[in-house]
């Protein structure tokens, strides 16, 4: 292997004296995490691939990969489409939801807070994720119930009551807040390079705030509005408890279709894997729409 | 390639048969088994320790404890929520780790099937004579050669009797008083048990295989669907002793729990009908430690011992002389204990053939999508 052009003097003679070829650096270093990747993503994701191409198999059966049967399965019936347009817009809806609640409190934390106690706050904004998923929905529930605190916090004030529990807005509301914080994390962290020069020139030049916000605050953390926007939507596409305890009768989702068919009565783990490769696909065209757009509309900055 | 070999078959004819083998070696290389549970697995596991694998209500500390003192064996108990959660994790490779684990009938059914159950040692258990004679031969397995049966019991509706009057008494309440219970009902969610419901309340059989029957209970059900808050198999307990259910469908078991905590809500087995569901001990082929194994199913068929459990965990016991040693109150306990009037009522799920199962799904996926 020839060495780069660009390689300085004394480094390519502290190679040489190691006697060590040059690629392997990169390789000790890449190795571990890269075999890692193969074994635990890679392989896993090939072999759900290659079982997606068997119709109908079931645990115990000889995998012999003849088609595409599962896939047409997905858009022939009726059920299954509207059970995938359900979870996007499960996920899609949490994604806004969480942007306009998590953007005014990323912003808050990262210009307004004292810097001595940003960390807390942060910390403080993280603390309910270490809490168990599960538990966190059965709050929810006792919360959102009929005669529960909200509604009893309503009629103390006079108000109706609402009904919410077992309809979709407990969805949105549980998985929201399951999933504000990563968006207020990753929020923060490209709301704290804002460059304040910026708006003080605009504020300069006669920019009322409205517009110098939308003119220079949001065009400044517009990767990390998409990033944390991309989390959270392919956390909630994959969201299994939320929808299952809060959804009520008809909240049939993908990760819940996927879960019925690998444990539930028929053990279909071709159908499955045929839905978990769909959900794949989504995540990874959302990622490169992600890439081709989301950079040009930075370069324009 | 000699030339003779290219005389005696054509180029063509070599092609395809060179072809035809390439393609049976790669589909024999590629066409490895899905999740086989193998039963030549070396034993090798430390005789001091078994491992069981069974439904959170039937263990507690004291019986693994208590098991512990007697025979010095230490129990890790891992436990499910479901049959079919049980098989496919089993399958997929942690059955290997169990010595005993307590199925339902219909998954015995499945997983004799399979092959993955061993044949008990009859002479290596001791008090069976105690199970009773109507537990004794299982349709899913004659003559009990593969399983233990350790509790048994019914499906039916939990309901607060304060707020309905009059009380339910078939599945066609759910129908006639949509209004009254319209969000504030909840059925199981197993697919079997629900379009099962549906089919009983048309009197139609748990286990028919009739793709027409199947199609009514799917459309009785749609109808009813809007007046259903969800389908749950354990969420409605606080709901329901809160007052914001007014019903929930679901096993005897939890009834007795949901009863014990608020003697308002009571428990009725539907008369036209229900399904009975028995949970039994087998030992599966791979089990690392059979010695173990028959310890504990020795240990659970004790009389004092199957008693003490039913009195701490309110689970019905098959065992006649554990119910002898049982409190009045317990016996009398007709959700816990339905005469046989009730029983005789009741079907047993059978396993039903591939076809029927993914008709179920369909129409499962169709009830809870739309």
């Amino acid at each position: 292997m020839s060495s780069p052009a660009s390689t300085s003097p004394s480094e390519s003679t502290v190679s040489k004296d190691l006697a060590t070829p040059r690629w392997l650096e990169p390789f000790a270093l890449l190795g571990p995490a890269g075999i890692w990747l193969g074994l635990m993503l890679v392989i896993p994701a090939l072999l759900i691939f290659e079982l997606s191409l068997v119709p109908g198999i079931r645990p115990g059966e000889v995998v012999n990969p003849s088609g595409l049967e599962n896939y047409f399965q997905i858009f022939r019936e009726d059920v299954y489409r509207q059970v995938v347009w359900r979870s996007l817009g499960f996920a899609l809806g949490t994604t806004a939801i969480c942007l306009a609640l998590g953007f005014p409190v990323a912003y808050f934390i990262a210009q307004m807070v004292p810097k001595k106690w940003r960390n807390l706050v942060l910390v403080g904004f993280v603390l309910p994720l270490w809490t168990s998923s599960l538990l966190r929905s059965y709050a929810w529930i006792t919360i959102l119930r009929p005669t529960g605190v909200l509604n009893s916090f309503l009629t103390s004030l006079g108000l109706p009551a609402l009904d919410i529990l077992n309809r979709p807005p407990a969805v949105f509301i549980g998985m929201s807040y399951s999933l504000l914080p990563y968006m207020v994390l990753i929020l923060y962290a490209s709301l704290e390079k804002l460059d304040r020069r910026l708006l003080e020139a605009a504020a300069d030049l006669g920019a009322n705030p409205l517009q110098s916000f939308w003119k220079v605050t949001v065009p400044q953390s517009l990767p990390g509005i998409a990033a944390g926007c991309l989390l959270v939507f392919i956390t909630g596409l994959g969201d299994f408890i939320d929808p299952e305890l809060l959804g009520g009768a008809s909240s049939m989702t993908m990760a819940r279709l996927i879960y019925n068919q690998f444990l539930g009565v028929t053990r279909n783990w071709g159908f499955g894997s045929a839905l978990s490769m769909m959900i794949v696909l989504a995540v990874s065209l959302a990622i490169a729409l992600l890439l081709k757009y989301g950079d040009r509309s930075s370069a324009n900055l | 390639m000699s030339s003779r070999f290219v005389s005696r078959y054509s180029r063509r004819q070599f092609l395809k048969t060179s072809l035809a083998a390439l393609s049976s070696t790669s589909l024999a290389g590629c066409g490895w088994t899905l999740a086989e549970v193998r039963s030549d697995r070396p034993q090798t596991s430390n005789s001091n320790e078994l491992r069981i694998y069974t439904w959170s209500n039937y263990i507690d500390e004291t019986l693994l404890k208590e098991f512990t003192a007697q025979t010095g064996v230490r129990v890790i108990a891992d436990t499910y929520d479901s049959n079919d959660v049980m098989l496919a994790t089993f399958q997929a490779g942690k059955g290997v780790a169990y010595s005993v684990v307590y199925p339902s009938d219909y998954a015995i059914a499945k997983m004799l099937d399979l092959k993955l159950l061993a044949a008990l040692d009859k002479s290596r258990i001791s008090g069976l004579e105690n199970i009773l004679g109507k537990f004794q031969n299982s349709i899913y397995d004659p003559g009990n050669r593969h399983h233990v049966p350790v509790s048994w019991g019914t499906t039916g509706l939990i309901y607060n009797s304060e707020k309905l009057n009059p009380a339910p008494e078939d599945w066609d309440y759910l129908w006639q008083n949509r209004n009254t219970l319209s969000r504030k009902m909840t059925l199981l969610s197993e697919p079997r048990e629900v379009l099962g419901a549906s089919l009983r309340a048309q009197g139609f059989s748990y286990n028919t295989t009739n793709p027409a029957e199947l199609r009514k209970a799917y459309e009785k059900l749609a109808d009813l669907k809007p007046a259903i808050a969800t389908f749950t198999t354990d969420a409605w307990r606080d709901q329901l002793l809160a007052g914001d259910l007014l019903l929930a469908m679901g096993y005897s078991i939890d009834g007795v729990l949901v009863a014990q905590e608020n003697p308002n809500m009571k428990y009725v087995v539907p008369k036209s009908g229900s399904s009975l569901w028995t949970d039994a001990m087998v030992i599966p082929k791979t089990a690392p430690n059979p010695e173990a194994a028959y310890a504990w199913i020795n240990y659970m068929l004790q009389p004092a011992v199957a008693a003490q459990v039913t009195e701490r965990l309110f689970f019905a016991t098959p065992n006649q002389a554990a119910f002898d040693q049982l409190s009045t109150d317990l016996r009398d306990n007709q959700a816990l204990f339905p005469p046989d009037s009730v029983v005789e009522r009741c079907e047993n799920l059978k396993p039903l053939p591939q076809k029927s199962e993914e008709l179920i799904e369909k129409y499962w996926t169709k009830l809870t999508s739309s």
